[in-house]
């Protein structure tokens, strides 16, 4: 792996205009993937979900859905587990004596995973999750293992995880404030979302033994509610990074390389 | 008059770089904004109030006016007090219901419609925007957020049924149903079966707005307004909570992070 603090210290050696500042294409990779994947399902569901999804023990429900299961779970994780992994061993070791240059691009990426995160968070929190409404009200289940489910809480919630846990660290890891205290609302907005996969655990207990069905505002429901309510904590995150990056800017406008960010 | 005056924009003390850059951070967080609040307003708008907005038969007149505008101040409230307070800008209602709207038509067309055969006529979302952009106007006009709470919050609450009346009342209209007088929303919900629930197996409207009728139906967005005030209140409360920008550090470690970070960011914890 490249050393960060030599790659740092070659490229302090050359000005680049503002306008290069940002790595675009790492951005476009990680919408496209998150887009390939929750649309892969989308269109899964489409196909196979009425005429294959609707009894679970029937063999086409083995055939195509729950091999679905095995191998999105531990897929995601795995992959997740090497990202974060790759994140931590790139880590700067020397974040003391950052360029207030070399931070603002830093902050730029950083927002970019935010980015990411945000945008998986949309697709399992808003899309996936309300679209378990309309299979609920369709079809009584006979499995914890949905179609829906199988999606909702099994990919798309996974894969916001994944990319929020890779935020946090990358912060942890690049950011010089966020590797010497624990950012709360940051946490709080990585966390909260996360905590809700858990409590899907609480949330199929309820509806196997005490048979819910399927009203959608029972408060068996409720711990999703509170749970989403800390991804809010954004705002905090926004007001962390107008602050800091005011900093950096007027100690861009006063250092000798002026405004060339590197 | 000091209304009128126009100060210049904080970029244009910047040079041009700077105010470039100053834009790039805006341009990258407005996403993050956006897809965070869809995300997490629409779970939490979806399983508070989300049955009284997905079915036209929950839309009611008794409690569909309630239950969905209180539900859904939380969210804008929070995003108004973090915009409001720290960047002087008007926008978080307006963004919120915004960010709301988008995620529930996407869901209702993709999931609803397409996939699971409700007619679009049937899971229409609410109207909501109409009641942001009031709020937000109030707070921009008043720059007071007690008055947005008086004026705004109620007018919010006011305008649901309102704002919604046009949408709703062809669906209102009554119809001899086998000798029995529906509405036409009932008639869908009875033809749009949902999974077999008492809530879902029943009249939605009924007693004494079935025998009042009308009054009743006018009293409902005065009660709606006397809660939504109330509820911005408390909203506004909790929202700094929400727009927390500390960090938990060692001892330590302050001297360290000092260098990073405003004096009140940081709270100091034990080693």
């Amino acid at each position: 792996m490249a050393n960060v603090a030599s790659t740092r210290e070659a490229t302090m050696a050359r000005a680049v205009p503002v306008t290069s500042l940002a790595r675009w294409q790492y951005l476009v990779l990680g919408l496209a993937i998150v887009t390939v994947i929750e649309v892969f399902y989308r269109w899964w569901q489409g196909m196979f979900a009425f005429t294959k999804g609707l009894d679970s023990t029937h063999p086409d429900f083995w055939t195509y859905w729950m091999p679905l299961l095995y191998i999105e779970l531990p897929g995601i994780f795995g992959a997740g587990a090497i990202l974060w992994y790759w994140i931590w061993r790139t880590r700067d070791r020397n974040l003391d004596n950052l360029p207030p240059q070399v931070e603002f691009r830093r902050w730029v990426s950083f927002l970019m995973w935010l980015i990411v995160y945000a945008y998986a968070l949309y697709w399992g929190a808003s899309f996936y999750t309300e679209q378990d409404a309309a299979w609920h009200n369709v079809v009584i289940r006979d499995t914890s293992f949905t179609p829906s489910h199988i999606t909702e809480f099994y990919m798309s919630y996974p894969v916001y995880i994944v990319f929020g846990v890779a935020s946090w660290l990358w912060a942890r890891t690049r950011l010089p404030a966020y590797s010497k205290g624990f950012s709360v609302p940051l946490t709080l907005a990585i966390i909260g979302p996360y905590m809700i996969l858990p409590n899907v655990g609480l949330n199929e207990f309820g509806h196997a033994f005490w048979i819910m069905e399927e009203l959608f505002v029972a408060p068996l429901h409720w711990g999703f509610v509170t749970l989403g309510w800390a991804g809010l904590c954004i705002l905090g995150v926004l007001v962390q990074g107008v602050l800091r990056c005011s900093r950096l800017l007027a100690q861009m406008q006063e250092s000798r390389a002026g405004l060339s960010v590197v | 008059m000091a209304f009128f005056e126009v100060q210049p924009p904080a970029s244009a003390q910047m040079s041009g770089e700077a105010a470039r850059l100053s834009r790039l951070f805006d341009v990258l967080f407005y996403p993050i904004l956006f897809f965070v609040i869809t995300g997490t307003f629409h779970i939490h708008f979806m399983l508070t109030a989300g049955d009284w907005d997905f079915w036209t038969d929950w839309k009611d007149r008794q409690w569909w006016p309630i239950v969905v505008p209180v539900m859904a101040l939380m969210f804008p409230v929070i995003t108004q007090y973090a915009m409001w307070k720290y960047f002087r800008l008007p926008i978080g209602a307006t963004l919120c219901m915004l960010a709301l709207w988008f995620g529930a038509m996407m869901n209702r067309v993709w999931g609803f419609e397409a996939w699971a055969a409700y007619p679009a006529n049937f899971v229409w979302p609410s109207i909501l925007i109409p009641g942001a952009l009031i709020l937000d106007a109030v707070l921009l006009l008043t720059k007071n957020w007690v008055l947005t709470a008086i004026f705004g919050a109620s007018a919010y609450g006011l305008i649901f049924a309102a704002a919604n009346l046009p949408v709703i009342m062809p669906f209102h209209l009554p119809v001899d149903y086998y000798g029995n007088l529906l509405s036409l929303a009932d008639v869908q919900a009875l033809h749009y079966i949902r999974t077999a629930t008492p809530e879902y197996l029943r009249l939605v409207e009924r007693g004494t707005l079935r025998t009042f009728g009308g009054e009743v139906a006018v009293k409902i967005p005065f009660f709606t307004m006397f809660v939504c005030m109330m509820s911005y209140y408390f909203w506004w409360w909790v929202a700094k909570v929400f727009s927390l920008a500390v960090f938990t550090v060692r001892k330590k470690d302050v001297p360290a992070i000092q260098k990073f970070v405003e004096p009140e960011q940081i709270h100091e914890v034990a080693a």
